[in-house]
């Protein structure tokens, strides 16, 4: 009996030890030994922590930017902004000398940065969009950063302040990111809506039916100026507005509900065609003179602002909604 | 039965010594090519522990040290002259290295594809954890020497490990000490059964 005991311990020994240690699978999985993962997809190729300081380092480049100058400025602009973005903000950085009072660039002021989304998987272009708070009772203001490729740091490539009254839907938690999306399964297009509301501001005014987007203040106000401008300069010299879409300006990040928030750039033009024997003094459009170099225009002469424009853009039907709106003289010319 | 318990025994005590109570293993290599050194997924990702990555140079000069996706890793070393291990030898603790690549590294500190990275005067260490992967670390020149006969080390530290070398070594022990003494008493039975035989034999004669 005591014998027959022994071996069958034995047995149970040999068996257990075998497969435990002998054991290939067995083996592996007790030193943890895996395949290499796969690339998950379906999650933001950051984690939030290194989003969090990309975002922070890209608002404290731009604060610097405009709170220093010379070539300390000018490196922390390349830092700070790509694309439009950078154009805008060297505008803004070469115009603060003739900036009337009281029109400091927000970004000057403290800051509640928030990170609203990442982009979804390890694709390019990966964007974030952020929120940045400026204290004094200012509105927010949306910030969207892109990286081109994987060589290439993400940039602020588009800023915008938020309308009074709108809001901003959630976006997918940051972990799992949110895709970009070519907008097939929006209401409208992004880039479809985003031609119709440039063509729609137009100077002379050209009607649109059925536009895919709510009236806003943002355009209202644009078209308003235009129209008082055309009229101050009647007598000198015939007014126009155009404004076109910046190629490959436009991204749109869907949001939780299905909804996405779509940014682009519109480039707009003023044209002064000067009639004949007139001559325009300028000196007084402070920007106007710095950026051209021109007092006195006697042929003509234009002035080239960009549009940073935020859209709501709903699923599948209703209308599309500006949340948010920026403009900035970057170019001016005379002759 | 006693031979394997003996060799599990032997196999169990003999790691657990190398492993050490901390069960620590450690892989080097040194790569005399210039370029950057890159360690792969198939490597950093192959066991389910953090690994540690220290780099060397020769010179004693500053080293860069990152670690980010794999995908975008690639893209960024590009055609880059890069030394990358591609296999680890246990219990020999060395490295495999494989040149690939012939051009200049670019900047490619400046990328943000970086989850982790560091930069030391001297030896400098990353602690990689695992869950993001498939991840490559890169190690290039923190100042503006290009990199070469830099030795890398790979250090995986799993306390278990140690305790699991040490409970096959006491597992063979006891398999060998059961199989031993089942031999023992098998001849000691047999030589009494062959007397009992024997005495009976002659009695019948």
């Amino acid at each position: 009996m005591n014998r027959m005991v022994r071996a069958i311990a034995l047995s149970i020994a040999g068996i257990v030890s075998c497969t435990s240690v002998a054991g290939c699978g067995a083996a592996q999985a007790a030193l943890g030994i895996q395949e290499p993962p796969k690339a998950n997809t379906a999650s933001a190729p950051l984690t939030v922590d290194q989003a969090e300081r990309i975002l922070s380092r890209e608002l404290a480049a731009a604060q610097q930017s405009e709170a220093t100058t010379g070539a300390a400025a000018a490196a922390a602009l390349r830092t700070a902004y790509t694309g439009e973005g950078l154009r805008a903000a060297r505008a803004r950085v070469k115009l603060a000398a003739v900036r009337r009072a009281g029109t400091d660039s927000p970004l000057l002021a403290p800051q509640q940065p928030r990170l609203l989304a990442v982009s979804r998987g390890f694709g390019y272009p990966r964007v974030m969009v952020a929120q940045t708070v400026p204290s004094g009772g200012l509105f927010p203001i949306l910030h969207l950063l892109t990286s081109p490729d994987a060589a290439t740091p993400y940039r602020i490539s588009a800023s915008a302040t938020m309308l009074p009254s709108s809001t901003i839907k959630p976006f997918d938690p940051l972990g799992q990111g949110s895709p970009l999306t070519d907008g097939t399964e929006l209401a409208v297009t992004p880039s479809v809506l985003l031609n119709v509301y440039a063509a729609r501001m137009a100077f002379p005014t050209k009607a649109v039916a059925n536009p895919p987007f709510a009236a806003d203040s943002f355009s209202a106000q644009v078209r308003a100026k235009a129209a008082a401008v055309a009229k101050a300069v009647v007598t000198q010299s015939s007014f126009s507005q155009v404004h076109k879409v910046v190629p490959d300006s436009v991204y749109a990040v869907r949001q939780a509900n299905g909804d996405a928030l779509v940014f682009g750039v519109i480039v707009r033009t003023d044209s002064f065609a000067v009639k004949s024997g007139q001559a325009v003094n300028t000196a007084a459009g402070k920007e106007f003179v710095l950026l051209s170099g021109k007092k006195l225009s006697t042929k003509s002469a234009s002035i080239t602002t960009l549009e940073f424009v935020v859209f709501a853009v709903p699923r599948s039907t209703g209308q599309a909604t500006l949340v948010a709106a920026s403009e900035q003289v970057v170019a001016g010319s005379g002759s | 039965m006693a031979v394997l318990g003996m060799l599990l025994a032997a196999l169990g005590a003999w790691t657990a010594i190398k492993l050490g109570p901390s069960g620590e293993v450690h892989f080097s290599a040194t790569s005399k090519a210039t370029g950057a050194v890159a360690v792969g997924p198939d490597v950093l990702n192959s066991l389910n522990v953090p690994v540690r990555i220290r780099a060397t140079r020769g010179d004693g000069g500053a080293v860069w040290l990152a670690t980010g996706p794999s995908d975008d890793a690639r893209a960024v070393l590009a055609t880059s002259a890069v030394s990358t291990v591609s296999g680890v030898h246990y219990p020999a603790g060395t490295l495999d290295l494989r040149s690939s690549g012939a051009g200049a590294l670019p900047g490619i500190g400046t990328s943000d594809v970086w989850r982790l990275r560091t930069r030391g005067s001297g030896p400098t260490e990353l602690v990689v954890d695992q869950g993001t992967g498939p991840e490559t670390a890169v190690v290039t020149s923190g100042d503006a020497t290009a990199l070469t006969n830099v030795t890398m080390t790979l250090t995986w530290h799993e306390r278990s490990w140690f305790f699991k070398a040490l409970s096959v070594a006491v597992i063979g022990a006891i398999i060998a000490a059961f199989a031993l003494g089942d031999l023992s008493h098998s001849r000691h039975t047999s030589r009494r059964t062959d007397g009992v035989r024997s005495r009976r034999s002659r009695v019948s004669a």
